[in-house]
């Protein structure tokens, strides 16, 4: 199997965007990919796009990967969009990450586009809701921050994490977000604000609940042996993990741990040869608040159940042992469904190569990095690890 | 009536939680038109004559006790039932767990739909010795918040297991009288409200007629006199009308109290009679004797004679449930009613 | 858009009117609602119908505000208020998920007893969809 590395990342703003549909929004994360890649790419030699995309814009239901290569000046190459909820992106990568580990590809790219906000706000929950189990459930009336909610209640009433622990996530990656250009939101936010937001699914409020985004990312994905003709410093994936979980969670082993997250990593960690300590950050899957925490946990960065301590305790600021969601998370980053994954590449891609845009929220001198990708309540999880 | 005894084996009874009280309706209109009615009863949001009648059902079968899978007769009685072309006893048979080769008859067209469906349901066992009916009336009755006649408009539900052996009430005989009449509480096929054209004196004579003359017919045949009945339950469009009734029937205050319902739950429409016969059940003794009379605009009247025979009683009762109740008040009440558009 | 057709919720009326589940053949757990394979051995797909008693314990809960309300339940929380979820572990072994009803928000504890019953779940295309909810169980 062949060697993978990653030599150009780009990402358009995240944010509501009227007059942006999934096309342009593609487009903008192309040329700011084929802008990063430092000596350059011939379009001609991308021989492959994976997309990830939930909603296809609201029109395009079949053909959407067809449709956004076109218009970026690839009509003839081999593209297929990868749905699982919210993990489009991360299981984008993975398949990028494969056809060129197989031989197959040389050229690829993996990316990520959603259009969220030309819909109603009706329309946009029968979407939303319809990536836990429909048939159960939605129809007990709730959606994502419902299941979440019902997570973090639990993990509350087992182990005693508070309501603080949660605002704490929001608190952290707002303020990592407000040095992110590219953020949906770019402000910091207090405890006493986070912890007083209006209920939205209690114990869930406002402010443990991501936002929706337009948005699109894409990286380029090439065979090591020729990554040194693209840049002199490529990024390596040296390790892919993916796993697939009981949807509902009421089938689940355990209601406070995300099975897919745990088989993913570990999965992930057995390939690059690596373990939870050696990773130096982590962009990791916050849609909520709680689901931040349960990554703690389920990454294996704390033990199960402490990671209201973890967080307390400072590990996972930017300044901490174990940074977590540099970029500002989805909490402040914002969630285009189908891009975070491919996005939370293109935030380690920078770092990774000291290359992002505000000294702020560079980490500085890592080496190992990780992504990890949710879909939905957590029932397709991928996680690459990213290695300078 | 031929040799063979049938009569109720099990009963059930359901109040919804949720209450208005009287003074809440004069503070939004001034006024309050159902007479002797004090508060009353009102379906959750999710509730409706369907699922309450799904669950009077249950508890009338485990009161006996008796499996759904035996009953080869069911009856549904309703005014205000969600559909007005669907077969609505499906929904309660699956529900209930009643047999799917049961014979089923909704009956919705007017407020004497529960006795319609309880004679239904004995005619039934008569016919078939060993067989049983589960008969069940829940009712919601909705119009206009501009309407009068909505002020009195309650909900609740009751159910009967009907058999020929191991009673608690058997039927000594029924009776009916049925006639023209118009312009009194109907609702023609689109509309989802009640109407009434609100001619008193009219209405009110057509509602004596009827049931007395239905319940003359029946203490005739009996050989019955007024005073022998201990209970006696009668329509209750308010709480005044059992008295007016009642008095040209010879029965007396004490006669009617157990059944008096509509005081605390409002009107029952075609769960009325059932219900207020399930209170009666509840604290009659064996011995007992009931009179039911039942009223339907348009019109018609059945009355029911039972004698009471076994003192197995439902839980919980009708009153336990009158007991234990939650206030909204009138804009929760417009709200929950679907009235604000 | 994605909803749930008449055909595919009338196919749920055994769970969600009559609370049948299946007992594994091969392990003699219970799975509700019911998968083609055991959830448990992951090995059989031999199954014998059970009626469950419909009673169980509150596992986890959560209030859904009006944020957090899917499209057929938006009138339900506007007219009557934040409403509660639960995942509650059945008598017979299995976890489901369910709305509460006949209960305040604030009256919902941990590992409180509740029983299903039939209620309104909610309307599409003029169809009324009936199911269970979880009441307390007193």
């Amino acid at each position: 199997m062949r060697k993978v590395a990653i030599v150009g990342a780009g990402q358009s703003k995240y944010g509501e965007f009227p007059e942006k549909g999934i096309k342009e929004l593609f487009f903008d994360a192309y040329k700011d990919m084929v802008a990063s890649v430092d000596k350059g790419i011939d379009p001609k030699t991308i021989e492959a796009a994976y997309i990830g995309n939930l909603g296809s814009g609201g029109f395009q239901l079949g053909n959407m990967s067809a449709l956004v290569c076109e218009y970026v000046g690839l009509p003839y190459i081999h593209t297929v969009r990868i749905e699982n909820a919210c993990g489009s992106g991360g299981y984008a990568l993975v398949a990028a990450v494969m056809d060129v580990m197989s031989g197959n590809s040389k050229v690829a790219i993996a990316g990520g586009v959603e259009k969220m906000t030309d819909v109603s706000g009706t329309k946009q929950k029968y979407w939303l809701g319809v990536s836990g189990d429909t048939e159960y459930e939605r129809l007990a009336g709730t959606t994502f921050s419902g299941l979440y909610g019902l997570i973090a209640h639990r993990h509350m009433h087992q182990f005693g994490t508070k309501r603080e622990h949660l605002s704490m996530v929001a608190v952290k990656n707002h303020k990592n977000g407000a040095q992110n250009p590219k953020a949906q939101f770019q402000r910091e936010i207090t405890l006493e604000q986070a912890m007083k937001a209006p209920i939205v699914a209690y114990p869930l409020n406002l402010f443990d609940c991501c936002s929706t985004t337009d948005g699109a990312s894409a990286v380029l994905v090439v065979d090591a042996d020729i990554a040194k003709q693209f840049t002199d410093t490529p990024i390596y994936v040296t390790g892919f993990g993916t796993s697939s979980d009981y949807l509902a969670i009421h089938d689940r082993v355990d209601t406070c741990t995300l099975e897919g997250t745990r088989r993913a990593s570990q999965k992930a960690y057995k390939m690059a040869g690596r373990t939870a300590k050696d990773i130096q950050l982590a962009e990791v899957h916050d849609c909520f608040t709680i689901a931040e925490l349960l990554a703690y946990e389920d990454l294996g960065f704390c033990e199960k159940g402490k990671a209201g301590q973890f967080i307390e305790e400072g590990h996972t600021q930017i300044t901490g042992d174990k940074p977590v969601n540099a970029s500002g998370g989805l909490k402040s980053k914002g969630h285009p469904i189908g891009s975070t994954g491919t996005g939370q590449a293109y935030e380690m891609f920078n770092q990774l190569r000291g290359t992002v845009q505000k000294p702020a929220r560079q980490v500085k001198g890592i080496e190992r990095g990780l992504v990890h990708n949710v879909g939905g309540s957590g029932g397709t999880v991928a996680v690459s690890i990213l290695e300078r | 009536m031929n040799g063979m005894t049938v009569g109720i084996s099990g009963y059930g009874s359901y109040v919804p939680r949720l209450r208005i009280k009287k003074e809440d309706y004069a503070a939004a209109w001034g006024s309050f038109s159902a007479a002797g009615v004090s508060e009353k009863a009102v379906m959750g949001l999710d509730e409706d004559v369907l699922t309450a009648a799904t669950k009077v059902s249950r508890r009338a079968l485990e009161s006996v006790p008796l499996e759904g899978g035996v009953v080869s007769r069911f009856a549904l009685a309703s005014t205000s039932a969600p559909y007005v072309e669907k077969l609505l006893s499906g929904t309660v048979i699956v529900g209930a767990g009643i047999s799917n080769g049961a014979f089923s008859s909704d009956h919705t067209t007017s407020t004497r739909a529960g006795t319609e469906a309880l004679i239904a349901g004995f005619e039934h066992v008569m016919a078939n010795p060993g067989g049983h009916a589960l008969v069940a009336a829940a009712d919601a009755p909705r119009a206009s918040m501009w309407s009068p006649i909505e002020h009195g408009f309650g909900a609740g539900a009751a159910a009967f297991v009907l058999s020929s052996s191991n009673l608690i009430a058997e039927l000594e005989g029924h009776a009916s009288y049925a006639t023209e009449h118009f312009g009194e509480r109907f609702k023609v096929t689109e509309d989802e409200l009640v109407h009434d054209l609100s001619v008193k004196k009219f209405f009110e004579a057509s509602l004596v007629s009827n049931t007395t003359k239905a319940a003359n017919a029946l203490m005739k045949r009996l050989g019955r006199k007024p005073e022998e009945y201990q209970h006696v339950a009668i329509q209750q469009p308010d709480a005044k009308v059992p008295s007016s009734v009642g008095g040209k029937l010879m029965f007396g205050e004490p006669q009617l109290a157990s059944a008096l319902v509509s005081k605390s739950l409002g009107d029952l429409g075609a769960a009325s009679t059932p219900v207020a016969l399930a209170a009666a059940l509840d604290v009659a003794k064996v011995g007992d004797r009931i009179m039911v009379i039942s009223y339907g605009s348009g019109a018609g009247s059945d009355a029911i004679s039972l004698k009471v025979v076994g003192d197995r009683k439902a839980t919980p009762s009708v009153q336990a449930q009158i007991d234990k109740k939650e206030y909204i008040n009138y804009v929760q009440y417009l709200k929950i009613k679907g009235a604000i558009k | 858009m994605a909803h749930v057709s008449i055909p595919m919720y009338w196919r749920t009326i055994p769970q969600r009117y009559k609370m049948l589940g299946q007992k594994c053949k091969k392990c003699g757990k219970v799975n509700f609602p019911p998968k083609g394979v055991c959830k448990y051995c992951n090995a059989s797909s031999e199954f014998e119908e059970l009626q469950l008693s419909g009673k169980g314990t509150v596992h986890t809960f959560v209030l859904i505000g009006a944020g957090g309300a899917p499209p057929e339940f938006a009138d339900q929380e506007k007219a009557g208020g934040s409403y509660p979820v639960a995942v509650v572990e059945l008598a017979e072994g299995p976890k489901v998920i369910g709305q509460m009803s006949d209960i305040s928000p604030k009256d919902v504890k941990m590992g409180m007893g509740v029983k299903t019953e039939l209620k309104k779940i909610y309307s599409e295309e003029g169809v009324i969809r009936y199911g269970f909810k979880f009441v307390p169980d007193q």
